[in-house]
């Protein structure tokens, strides 16, 4: 199987290196044999990667320690579902992950555009093709997974202890879900751009796949914070580490080209913009893979391995120029009639909207790089580490939280100031008042707490402009229907899915945004080294060091548990239970932290450390409102869901639109 | 916009942020976190994270011995200072505020402040553009000092307007 695996990596390089070819000259000479000879090869290159992760899964379930893989990233006791999910645990089996993705996602496209007659699809076809070629030969030649040991040893060295958590069968895929999706609006951007058609044709046809592209980055990254919450044991869940910040860089790019991609949909202007954003969103995305494969710049999150940094470098270079040539050399063809009516104005606050998401995310992006410029000009090697970008990114995030309530609300073309008044006086005397009640509650002694209460009123205000609008709208609507409440505010999303689903998505954000404050403000922690009957104290809640057990879990795992009552007001709410996992062959043990999670607030509780009299070292985090910031991330799963669910008013409006297009792509009448 | 607003929303912003930035950083039972987020963990090269959130035997170990150095006296700049020099600056958490390093704090700041005086010319070309067409005296509200027409056309864009702002509400 191994060998089948191998084989059909290469067959998967030649067919698609032949299907980027032949879309391509099929597109330019018209011509119908080749198009007709492309056409089943995404579904060749499909299965031929999947038959090649499949050889890998079953080595890996087999236990076949002849591959070098499989005996780096498992061992025979290794749990099944790890055992799976080790399939993206290192770094060839990642890129195998990648390319199973890409290819599949080229498929899909293919299927949704085969019958199109558009000139862009078989350029498209062929960018996907390309990238999939690009990843193709690094399996090949540079990072085979299907490497052999030639005396395979009797075991596996097993996955990580940090990797062995069900986060990591979920994280990894969903960011991966992401960060490939937006090969497509790339793909399709860059034929535009090839083909001369440069309307907002193209957009429209990658519009599902961006919003579903941005969802699973944006899941991704929430779902890689929960993972770090409940495993590194620092009762933290993002640290500015510069993987998590390549993860979040794309993400933040993609959300100002879903903002401002909206401006040309509605008056076909900044198309130089978006055609940058989308290009830049994609570049991110590479630019993310290479600093997690090259080994570059420090990371607990990087590959063992990390040695694809040149090959990665040099796409990222190619990528960069040819984008830039294409944006220059169509220029004239770009340029679109930029016109405003206000400064007052929708299109204005999303302009502002994209300043700031991009602010951040070039924050982010110069604080990452900035060690390895400080080593080349000064040649002394710095962190840059969570207190640069706090520092930087909290303002910014403020300003930028205070517009996503003005925008939605502000008209579109001209606001006059009776308008902002009538859609603003509510909101900002709730946001206000708010902010007066909250003032003598919460503490103030610090800049931290300052901008928490900033963001608190903010995050009042926010959400009172949303609530408002869906007030208005459904009351409207239940007075011209004739309708129930319910039935009205129902009727409301389900008849302008982008608006609503929009503003529910910033429902969750405003969530995440106050999680976010909370937990970083008012977070108090206690270590106390503890014997049995010992208690701890912390906000309202009374831990009683119970016991110590240790349990042979496996023959390479150990667990050592600590056990400790939980009181609040004299009553026994809850047992904790952290502990400490050791495995064999590994130096440092894994703490599994033990979390009670409510509305209000974490108790996150982690066993430091241990001694053979039973006595240990717990530490105990106080975390307020940290759930705010997973449930914020459903909440956004919802409102993308409205987003991206079918509307047929608007697929009748796009087929009439199809149907007013020249077709420009006609090989099958040749 | 008018210009009194635009004042009022500056010294308003002002405000905030001398509010902000003259808070003090942390109160005195907070020096040992001051501290331990400001230095780096130096257990594992590959760790990277701040002596805070590190939860290895090192950091523990290193944090026993940042408390009895503030027991003995040190400051919390005097304890940075001897770890700059025992360790490098890649033991501090963020660049510091001097020399080359300043570029890391202002350079970010800068490039949105660029680009917003950037955007705002963009802005006031993009409506000026628009100025003639409409036909309009009044149509920014950042202008509103001039002189408003009353004219028919003004008067029926202004209420196409009105409809589209409540057809949009």
């Amino acid at each position: 199987m191994n060998d089948i695996g191998e084989f059909t990596l290469m067959v998967a390089l030649a067919t698609s290196l032949y299907g980027a070819v032949a879309y391509v000259m099929s597109a330019r000479g018209n011509r119908i044999d080749l198009y007709l000879s492309a056409d089943k090869i995404p579904l060749i290159t499909w299965a031929c990667v999947m038959i090649s992760s499949i050889a890998l899964w079953k080595a890996l379930f087999a236990n076949d320690f002849s591959l070098q893989y499989v005996y780096a990233y498992s061992n025979i006791e290794l749990d099944y579902f790890y055992k799976f999910s080790s399939f993206w645990g290192g770094q060839k089996g990642s890129l195998l992950f990648w390319t199973l993705l890409l290819s599949t996602y080229t498929l899909v496209v293919h299927f949704q555009n085969r019958k199109k007659s558009l000139i862009v699809v078989p350029y498209a076809m062929a960018i996907m093709l390309g990238i999939t070629v690009f990843f193709l030969v690094l399996l090949n030649f540079s990072t085979n997974p299907f490497e052999r040991i030639p005396l395979p040893p009797e075991d596996g060295r097993g996955l990580n202890p940090m990797l062995q958590n069900y986060w990591m069968v979920i994280h990894p895929p969903t960011l991966y879900l992401g960060y490939v999706g937006f090969t497509v609006p790339f793909a399709f951007a860059m034929a535009g751009l090839i083909t001369k058609n440069l309307d907002d044709g193209w957009i429209r046809l990658t519009r599902k796949w961006t919003i579903v592209s941005w969802f699973f980055l944006c899941m991704g990254n929430l779902f890689g914070a929960s993972w770090a919450y409940v495993e590194l044991g620092w009762g933290g869940y993002w640290a500015w580490d510069p993987v998590e910040n390549a993860a979040f860089m794309p993400l933040i790019v993609s959300t100002a080209y879903l903002h401002s991609v909206m401006i040309q949909e509605k008056k076909d202007m900044m198309k130089v913009w978006n055609m940058s954003l989308v290009l830049l969103t994609f570049v991110m995305t590479i630019f993310g893979t290479f600093i997690t494969r090259s080994g570059l710049i420090q990371s607990v999150h990087t590959f063992d391995e990390a040695t694809l940094g040149y090959y990665f470098l040099g796409f990222l270079f190619f990528i960069i120029a040819v984008c830039s040539v294409m944006i220059v050399w169509r220029l004239p063809l770009l340029k679109s009639k930029n016109e405003l009516d206000s400064f007052l104005s929708r299109e204005a606050s999303f302009l502002f909207n994209n300043l700031l998401l991009l602010g951040i995310g070039f924050a982010t992006f110069w604080g990452t790089i900035f060690p390895i410029i400080s080593e080349a000009v000064r040649g002394v090697k710095i962190t840059v580490g969570p207190p640069f970008y706090n520092q930087v990114n909290v303002p910014i995030g403020l300003a930028l939280l205070a517009l996503i309530g003005i925008g939605p609300v502000i008209a579109w073309r001209r606001a006059t100031w009776s308008n902002l008044k009538k859609n603003f006086q509510k909101p900002v005397a709730v946001a206000l008042f708010g902010g007066a009640a909250l003032y003598p509650v919460l503490p103030l002694s610090n800049r931290s707490e300052i901008y928490t209460y900033i963001a608190f009123i903010l995050c009042i205000f926010v959400m009172s402009t949303i609530l408002l609008e869906f007030f208005k709208g459904t009351i409207a609507r239940r007075d011209s229907h004739e309708a129930t409440t319910v039935a009205a505010l129902g009727s409301l999303i389900w008849h302008n899915k982008r608006r609503y689903g929009g503003y529910i998505v910033h429902i969750g954000v405003v969530m995440i945004y106050a999680g976010i404050a909370a937990s970083q403000s008012y977070g108090t922690h206690i270590e106390k080294r503890v014997k049995t009957g010992d208690t701890i104290e912390i906000n309202d809640y009374m831990l009683r060091y119970e016991k110590l057990a240790a349990v042979q879990a496996t023959s390479v795992k150990t667990r050592i548990i600590a056990q400790l009552a939980v009181e609040k007001d004299g009553r026994r709410i809850w047992t904790a239970r952290p502990e400490k996992e050791f495995y064999k062959g590994q130096k440092q043990p894994v703490s599994e932290v033990d979390v009670r999670s409510t509305l209000a607030s974490d108790l996150y509780v982690i066993l430091a450390d241990f001694s053979e009299d039973d006595s240990a070292t717990i530490k105990v985090y106080y975390n307020p409102m940290v759930s705010w910031l997973w449930m914020g991330g459903w909440v956004i799963a919802l409102g993308t869901i409205v987003c991206a669910w079918p509307d047929r008013l608007e697929q009748r409006r796009r087929l009439e639109r199809l149907k007013r297009q020249e077709i420009v792509f006609s090989p099958a009448q040749e | 916009m008018t210009r009194r607003s635009q004042k009022i929303v500056l010294v308003f912003v002002a405000v905030l942020f001398m509010a902000v930035a003259s808070a003090g950083s942390a109160s005195a039972g907070a020096i040992l976190a001051d501290l331990e987020n400001a230095l780096m963990c130096k257990c594992d090269d590959k760790c990277g994270k701040v002596l805070e959130n590190c939860t290895c035997s090192t950091a523990d170990k290193t944090r026993k011995k940042f408390s009895k150095m503030l027991e003995s006296g040190l400051t919390v700049e005097q304890i940075i200072k001897q770890q700059v020099e025992e360790h490098g600056e890649t033991i501090l958490s963020a660049p510091t505020k001097k020399g080359f390093n300043l570029t890391a704090w202002i350079i970010p700041f800068g490039a949105i402040l660029i680009g917003g005086l950037g955007l705002r010319r963009l802005l006031g070309v993009w409506v000026k553009k628009k100025l003639p067409d409409d036909g309009m005296a009044e149509v920014s509200d950042a202008d509103s000092s001039k002189p408003t027409d009353t004219t028919g056309s003004s008067k029926y864009s202004n209420r196409l307007q009105d409809e589209l702002n409540r057809l949009e509400t």
